[in-house]
């Protein structure tokens, strides 16, 4: 058996409702479709606060700053619910607007972002203040330029950048006339880039290595990096790597929609368990157009509109040392292009299918993590409970292949299951907010087996009616791992060494 | 004769719930024709 362990995770929130207002795909559209719209009105108006967007229980729970068992303990609704507010979690940390416009200008290195100069000298205050936030990075914070100029730029070209309704800052364009630089493009990809960086930021520290250490960076947001003439060339991984100070690795980015961040793990984990590269990052930024992008639907129904978060995370890939939980690779899953559309044939060919490989039921695994988007998001605006929809799809196959009763669905859903709790934010919510969870339920000895699952739409492209799917085992440390490892010859030396040095030992005593 | 006999369909799918290939291939052998086929996500 081929394994590869997760030495650490992070996990970061970028608070932005302003670009999420100006800049979230629903709000844009709108604005330039009905600009006096009574959604647009009123939106503003609905916005949470940094403070009650960081007493969110799932925001609390992405951050690792609550366990998923406190956090379907956490009475709902949870936006009614506020919990102890934590800037900062186990895996890492949920930041204010003012800061991550300050962290976009550190990750601009063509001088698009413009801070306004107080801003600029309020955030680097606090910025200095960040435990991931080194001398080199702080040292790229510019001292921002007089409020003319940003006006001067916006009336040009550049997209205005917002802190409590007042223009904060702007987005230039890179190049004049190429669509694929313009502006707005710039500044999502910046606002990845950013979002990204913190996250790569905290798994470092969260690993206890220093940035030298990171051989190599897979990056999987759903971002085009590119010109006129190679949109989508890449690489956000590279660009990623620098700011934080990797001056060893290099990367590339992998593209999948969002089974993107499955896809890149098991990208990775192949690279470390070939021995070809060690230590691997695999790392993703956020998505600034699926800010708010069910707003529409929370301010008819008079809820908050939630989301207002850019998400991100980062693993680091290490070999099997004994010690870690592990990727199995012996028991990916594929949805293959054959496999077919239903639900039942998709579930199939990414759960049934691969732990039938390996001789495993749909019963030995403790933990399932498919698409774990936050209902309290999604059911307002008729998408459904997604995580549900996906727990009893394969309940409803377990019973199918006779490995539990029809009237254990609900159990199974129960135990197996967990309340979505990530950020609607496309690739991020894709089986991967749950592989932090699940090393420290490993390490505490609750889970032993889980299972990632990531779904891409690919049809959304319009190249293909396809949709796509990944999946692959993670389970905890000795569970059979070291089976499939090749003894080396010191390992088989040390052992006879020893044994007949306790040999010794006890003839002597015999004498 | 089926009841969908001569009837065009438009096919929207969700890739959560069921998608639209997989309602074109309910569809198939119908009768009906299906004009438009296609699933969008909505997370």
């Amino acid at each position: 058996m081929t394994t590869v362990g997760i030495k650490a995770a992070a996990y970061c929130l970028n608070f932005a409702p302003e670009l999420a207002l100006h800049y979230g795909g629903t709000p844009r559209q709108e604005r330039r479709a009905k600009p006096d719209s009574e959604f647009l009105r009123d939106l503003p108006g609905r916005a949470q606060t940094f403070e009650q967007a960081a007493a969110y229980a799932p925001n609390q729970a992405y951050i690792g700053a609550m366990t998923l068992e406190e956090l379907a303990q956490a009475p709902a609704p949870w936006s009614d619910n506020p919990v102890r507010e934590a800037r900062f979690g186990t895996f890492g940390e949920i930041m204010p607007e003012d800061e991550f416009l300050g962290l976009m200008d550190i990750c601009d290195v063509f001088d698009l972002i413009w801070l306004e100069e107080g801003v600029a000298a309020s955030v680097a205050a606090k910025l200095a203040r960040n435990p991931v936030l080194g001398e080199k990075q702080l040292a790229r914070l510019e001292k921002g330029r007089p409020l003319a100029d940003l006006e001067e730029a916006v009336r040009q070209h550049a997209l205005p950048l917002y802190l409590h309704g007042r223009l904060a800052g702007c987005c230039r364009r890179a190049h004049d006339t190429d669509e694929n630089l313009e502006a707005g493009v710039m500044l999502e990809n910046l606002a990845s880039k950013a979002s990204g960086v913190l996250a790569l930021l905290h798994l470092i520290r969260n690993a206890g290595l220093a940035p030298a250490d990171i051989d190599f960076v897979v990056e999987c947001s759903e971002e085009a990096v590119g010109d006129t003439m190679q949109r989508g060339g890449g690489n956000m991984a590279k660009a990623l790597a620098e700011i934080a100070e990797c001056v060893n690795a290099s990367g590339f980015d992998v593209r999948a929609f969002c089974a993107g961040p499955v896809a890149a793990l098991i990208t990775a984990a192949g690279m470390v368990a070939s021995g070809a590269r060690p230590n691997v990052a695999v790392v993703s930024g956020g998505s600034v157009p699926k800010l708010y992008m069910n707003a529409r639907d929370h301010v008819k129904k008079n809820v908050p509109p939630l989301e207002n978060c850019l998400g991100s995370f980062a693993l680091l890939l290490t070999p099997d040392d004994g010690q870690t939980p592990v990727m199995r690779l012996d028991s990916l899953g594929k949805h293959t292009v054959g496999a077919g559309a239903s639900p039942q044939a998709v579930t199939t060919a990414l759960t049934f299918d691969p732990l039938s490989r390996v001789g495993l039921r749909l019963t030995d695994v403790d933990k399932y993590a498919p698409e774990l988007h936050n209902a309290e998001v999604t059911l307002p605006a008729g998408a459904g409970n997604v995580p549900e929809a996906n727990y009893k799809m394969i309940a409803a196959l377990a019973v199918m292949k006779g490995q539990i009763a029809r009237g254990d669905i609900d159990a199974f859903v129960a135990e197996r299951g967990m309340p979505g709790f990530a950020p609607i934010q496309g690739h991020i919510p894709s089986g991967v907010p749950y592989v932090g969870h699940a090393l420290e339920a490993m390490k505490a000895g609750r889970i032993r087996r889980a299972m990632i699952i990531g779904k891409g739409s690919l049809f959304l492209g319009r190249l293909t009616n396809l949709a796509d799917g990944a999946s692959f085992i993670l389970e905890a440390p000795g569970m059979g791992a070291g089976a499939g490892r090749q003894v080396r010859q010191e390992d088989v030396t040390e052992m006879l060494l020893t044994a007949l040095g306790d040999l010794a030992a006890t003839l002597q005593k015999g004498r | 004769m089926g009841k969908l006999d001569g009837k065009k369909l438009l096919l929207l799918g969700e890739r959560d719930g069921v998608p639209g290939p997989a309602m074109a291939d309910v569809f198939a052998d119908s009768g009906a024709e299906v004009l438009f086929s296609a699933t969008e996500c909505f997370v």
